[in-house]
């Protein structure tokens, strides 16, 4: 699904030039689950937005289920990523002024589904996530756990065929930041391909690959072939 | 879709109260303005348009070249009408004479009024289209029949059914009404037309008139046309320019040019300089329509400085959005429909603002302009003019906004780089260099208004009442009257004048003198006025002697101003001869026996002009000018007039005018335009405020740690407050040095156009620097002192 060869990506500050990711060759086939782990500052973030097309590498090629994408201007990079990703954040990234429903329901509307499908559709999955109770609430009327639980109703609503998590549980406390995993595991076992960046030893646990990131470089990757066993 | 946007449009402006109330009160205050503007201007371009012929409706006019300066005016002689007919009466559908409109006492029993009005010829109500509402169209066909405006026709037979009742006109000869019509409106250059009387009638009633029958040179009428339908304007006048010239050797060194003044433009470009039409009324159209859309534009800015100041807030949002799959488009879109909201809510509140202030509006302005509801028109403008005034203050934030790049926004490493202040800084720079070069402008008008009226005026105005005499029934009594006048007590002098004391009515030409240039062509002002002129109006004789009962020659005397003996070039003036110069019927020649102080009588811009004040012998006086008694009230002492006057004059209405407020009436154009722009000022200068209220207070919220960290550190109130407000306060001060030379400029033009006018002050200047950059600072101040008296505890711990 995903096939990235040879990958740069550097930042330019007036002369400072930094390079963010050196030579990254990583492949991700569907339905995997994968951990991208490593140190502040390693190049995680960085990679994980290039993976979900929020922005361009400078060099080198990523292919996205038979596309490629290094060199799309912003506007196709959108229309690809429609439908196809989902993104849930450490700080959940819920737009305050809209109910729990309504966020939930925000892809649907720029997939241009209409309304009594995207009724459907965002019930069934705030059920499955068990905040189908709070529909009407905002975000800041939650628990952390709820609002991640949206979040992640809001990544999923659309069955996208990829999910990235950007430290998802990073702001849970442990009790809801399981449950949070647990939920992506089933997400997983359902045929999403996930992957992850986290700091976190239990969460990389969940995946069934470890990508270790050091200085913007793949430095190793193991198998975890025990899933669930820390639990 | 869009549903959601104004969803979230609507949480987002519930959720700031503050920043709502000045968005949308900035906002709703700069429309409020811009529509009221909107209609004044309306009802200035539609001006006389109650005559749906006016594209085919003039009035003729003539130029004259006295010594190289040429006049022009509406002024012509009763020749040029049967020159007209006869020689090019296939230009013109109607041709009409007119006198000009003037107040005559009208009278039906017990009953009785005076109102201005014309005599005119028979075709004017139909060149009018006057809405005939009782009676005949054809109102001017019998000579001794009057057509009555509908409110005269009210004020004088009541409920009585007027046609064919019969007026005295004048106390001296009756009419029969033969029509009613409905008023002109207001904003019509016929609005003081109330009765209309046939002009036979008025040829027959005054000897002058009939002997100028043939008389080039008496300009002294009015004549009013439409042309043929298969003509226009400017063929017509081509054709008729050297009528004069061609027909009349006399007056033909004063080159007169006889030409079609189209009605279109008699309300807004009716002024002329040298012959040239220059514009008129039309400058105030422009310079109102340029104040509304400044106004309008500083309301905007507020709109744009405040929704980008807050883009952080809204960063957060436009990254979500991105990464869930919105396009660029789709997310300007979402904003400029979020402007549309505001600006929405804003003309309700505009709406509500004019119809509130519309009749304090209309009193400043003079004018009777209605609110529109019913007007279709109206509401399709104004859903235009929302339209763009959301894409005018949206714009910009929807580009800004909806650029920023998801990865940087939601990882929150978004920081607005170190110039994204710079367009907000250059939108307040803009915003109050349009303020400060308000308050200097309407600081000069007001100045320039003041020296005009604190100008001297040659005579004593205070205490001097003026009542009209316009009609036969006075002459032959002035001695009379002048005698009860002064023993009542109420009066300490009186004489009579055949012009208002602030109005010129008489020009004359046509006199030699000795030392009299060769080809030197004269222009005197020319009033007749009764011995006691000089003393009842205070006017001081500076040369010779005053008139003098006394000695019977002065009948044969007058005086004339300092101006007029400069005009003369008469070193000696006293004992000098005017002699009339007409070949065929020359009067008696004219005394110089003394020159008089000049006195205001024109516009109190203008130099004054040449005038000489002759003995009446004819009681050709149209006003009383009373000296009250300074030891009685003003009051009783008129209360004591009237009871005099209407003991010799029962059917005569008592009518009177204190000199002071006529002489006043000559500024009110100009303080009008002052007193609209101030307000206007005003409001601009809250506009800005108001934004940089919001400002500051989104200032301060931002850096509420940088404060706090600050006030840990040991900074005072006072340091926090100086870093916040010097930022501001140096913007205000670029923008005073940009407005400073631009309102220079303009308005050194403007005061130049008076002759007589101000010179521009450095301090006028400095003033408004000074006033802006206080105002500044409270407002400024208000936001900062909160920010710098907070608890730094609290301000770190949001963190």
């Amino acid at each position: 699904m995903i096939q990235i060869q040879n990958l740069k990506k550097s930042f330019r500050t007036e002369e400072v030039e930094t390079l963010a990711l050196n030579n990254v060759n990583l492949k991700v086939e569907e339905g995997e689950f994968v951990a991208i782990m490593g140190p502040s500052g390693c190049g995680k973030s960085t990679l994980l937005n290039i993976i979900g097309m929020l922005d361009n590498p400078t060099e080198g090629s990523y292919n996205f289920a038979g596309h490629e994408v290094a060199g799309l201007k912003e506007s196709q990079r959108t229309q690809l990523r429609k439908g196809n990703l989902g993104f849930v954040f450490q700080s959940f990234n819920l737009i305050d002024e809209l109910t729990v429903y309504e966020n939930v329901e925000l892809p649907l509307i720029y997939l241009k589904m209409n309304k009594s499908e995207r009724r459907e559709k965002v019930m069934k999955v705030l059920e499955r996530m068990k905040i189908a109770h709070r529909e009407k609430h905002f975000p800041q009327q939650l628990s952390g756990g709820q609002q991640q639980r949206v979040a992640i109703s809001r990544a999923v609503v659309t069955n996208p065929k990829l999910i990235l998590a950007d430290e998802p549980t990073g702001n849970l406390d442990s009790k809801n930041g399981i449950e949070v995993m647990n939920l992506l595991t089933e997400l997983n076992q359902e045929g999403t391909t996930i992957v992850m960046v986290t700091h976190s030893d239990r969460d990389s646990h969940y995946a069934h690959r470890v990508v270790n990131l050091f200085d913007g470089q793949i430095v190793t990757e193991s198998k975890n072939r025990e899933i669930g066993a820390m639990i | 879709m869009i549903k959601n946007y104004f969803k979230i449009a609507w949480r987002n402006l519930i959720k700031n109260k503050g920043y709502s109330a000045i968005n949308i009160g900035g906002l709703a205050l700069g429309m409020a303005v811009t529509l009221m503007i909107g209609l004044w201007v309306n009802d200035e371009l539609s001006f006389n348009n109650y005559f749906k012929n006016q594209d085919k409706i003039a009035q003729v006019y003539q130029s004259q070249t006295f010594n190289g300066n040429t006049g022009t005016g509406p002024a012509i002689p009763r020749p040029l009408e049967k020159a007209l007919r006869d020689g090019y009466g296939d230009n013109f559908k109607h041709l009409i004479m007119s006198s000009w409109t003037s107040d005559h006492y009208l009278k039906y029993g017990e009953k009785s009024l005076s109102r201005p009005g014309n005599y005119m010829q028979r075709q004017a109500p139909e060149l009018f289209e006057l809405d005939i509402l009782k009676g005949e169209k054809d109102g001017l066909r019998e000579i001794n029949s009057i057509m009555l405006s509908e409110s005269t026709a009210e004020a004088l037979f009541g409920n009585e059914d007027p046609i064919g009742k019969t007026v005295k006109v004048r106390n001296e000869f009756d009419l029969n009404v033969s029509s009613v019509y409905k008023d002109f409106p207001y904003s019509s250059s016929f609005s003081e037309t109330n009765f209309i009387i046939p002009w036979e009638k008025y040829l027959i009633e005054n000897e002058w008139i009939k002997n100028a029958e043939d008389s080039w040179g008496n300009n002294s009428f009015q004549m009013f046309v439409q042309i043929a339908d298969n003509t226009f304007m400017d063929t017509v006048t081509e054709t008729i320019r050297n009528v004069k010239k061609d027909l009349n050797e006399d007056t033909a060194e004063f080159n007169p040019q006889i030409f079609l003044f189209p009605m279109e433009d008699w309300h807004l470009r009716g002024s002329f300089e040298n012959g040239k039409q220059t514009g008129g009324r039309i400058k105030y159209v422009w310079l109102f329509g340029i104040i509304g859309a400044f106004v309008l534009l500083l309301a905007c800015i507020n709109f744009m400085n405040l929704s980008t100041a807050r883009s952080e807030k809204r960063s957060k949002e436009v990254g979500i959005r991105k990464s869930i799959g919105s396009q660029r488009g789709q997310l300007i879109y979402q904003f400029l429909s979020e402007s549309f909201l505001v600006v929405l809510l804003a003309f309700v509140i505009s709406v509500c603002i004019l119809f509130l202030s519309l009749n304090g509006f209309n009193d400043l302005a003079r004018k009777e302009i209605e609110f529109p509801w019913g007007n279709g028109l109206f509401w399709l403008i104004s859903l235009g003019f929302i339209l763009f005034t959301s894409l005018l203050a949206g714009s910009y934030p929807a580009l800004y906004l909806s650029s920023f790049k998801p990865v940087e926004v939601l990882k929150g490493t978004f920081k607005a780089g170190k110039y994204s202040g710079l367009p907000r800084k250059i939108l307040v720079v803009f915003q109050f260099t349009v303020s400060v070069a308000f308050i200097i402008g309407t600081v000069i008008v007001m100045q320039q208004i003041n020296y005009a009226k604190n100008r001297p005026v040659g005579y004593d105005k205070e205490g001097l009442i003026q009542v009209p005499t316009f009609s036969e029934d006075f002459s032959g009594k002035t001695d009379l009257m002048r005698t009860e006048f002064l023993s009542s007590g109420a009066v300490v002098q009186m004489s009579t004048s055949s012009s208002p004391t602030t109005r010129i009515w008489s020009n004359r030409s046509g006199f030699t003198w000795e030392g009299k240039p060769e080809g030197f062509q004269e222009d005197l002002a020319w009033t007749e006025v009764s011995p006691e002129y000089a003393k009842s109006l205070n006017l001081k004789i500076v040369e010779g002697r005053d008139f003098s009962r006394e000695f019977a020659t002065d009948s044969l005397g007058v005086l004339i101003n300092e101006t007029a003996k400069k005009y003369l070039g008469l070193e000696n003036p006293i004992g000098m001869l005017l002699k009339d110069d007409d070949e065929e019927d020359p009067g008696p020649p004219l005394k110089i026996i003394g020159v008089v102080e000049d006195m205001i009588a024109q516009s109190p811009y203008e130099p004054v002009k040449q005038a000489v004040y002759v003995y009446d012998r004819h009681d050709n006086f149209s006003y009383y000018n009373l000296r009250l008694n300074p030891n009685g009230s003003a009051s009783e002492n008129v209360a004591t007039i009237e009871r005099v006057f209407t003991e010799h004059f029962p059917d005569i209405p008592f009518e009177y005018q204190f000199v002071d407020d006529q002489y006043g009436e000559k500024f009110a154009s100009e303080e009008r335009i002052g007193n609209l722009s101030s307000i206007f000022t005003a409001l601009a200068i809250l506009i800005s405020c108001l934004g940089l209220f919001g400002l500051t207070s989104f200032v301060a919220e931002q850096r509420t740690k940088e404060i706090g960290v600050r006030k840990v550190l040991g900074a005072s109130v006072f340091n926090v407050w100086n870093m916040l407000s010097k930022d501001f306060l140096r913007l205000v001060i670029i923008s005073c040095f940009i407005a400073m030379p631009i309102s220079y400029y303009i308005m050194n033009g403007w005061v130049q156009e008076y002759p007589y006018h101000i010179n521009l002050k450095w301090w006028v200047f400095l003033l408004a620097m000074f006033g802006a950059m206080l105002v500044t600072v409270v407002t400024v101040s208000f936001q900062a002192i909160k920010a710098a008296k907070s608890n730094p505890i609290k301000s770190l711990r949001t963190e």
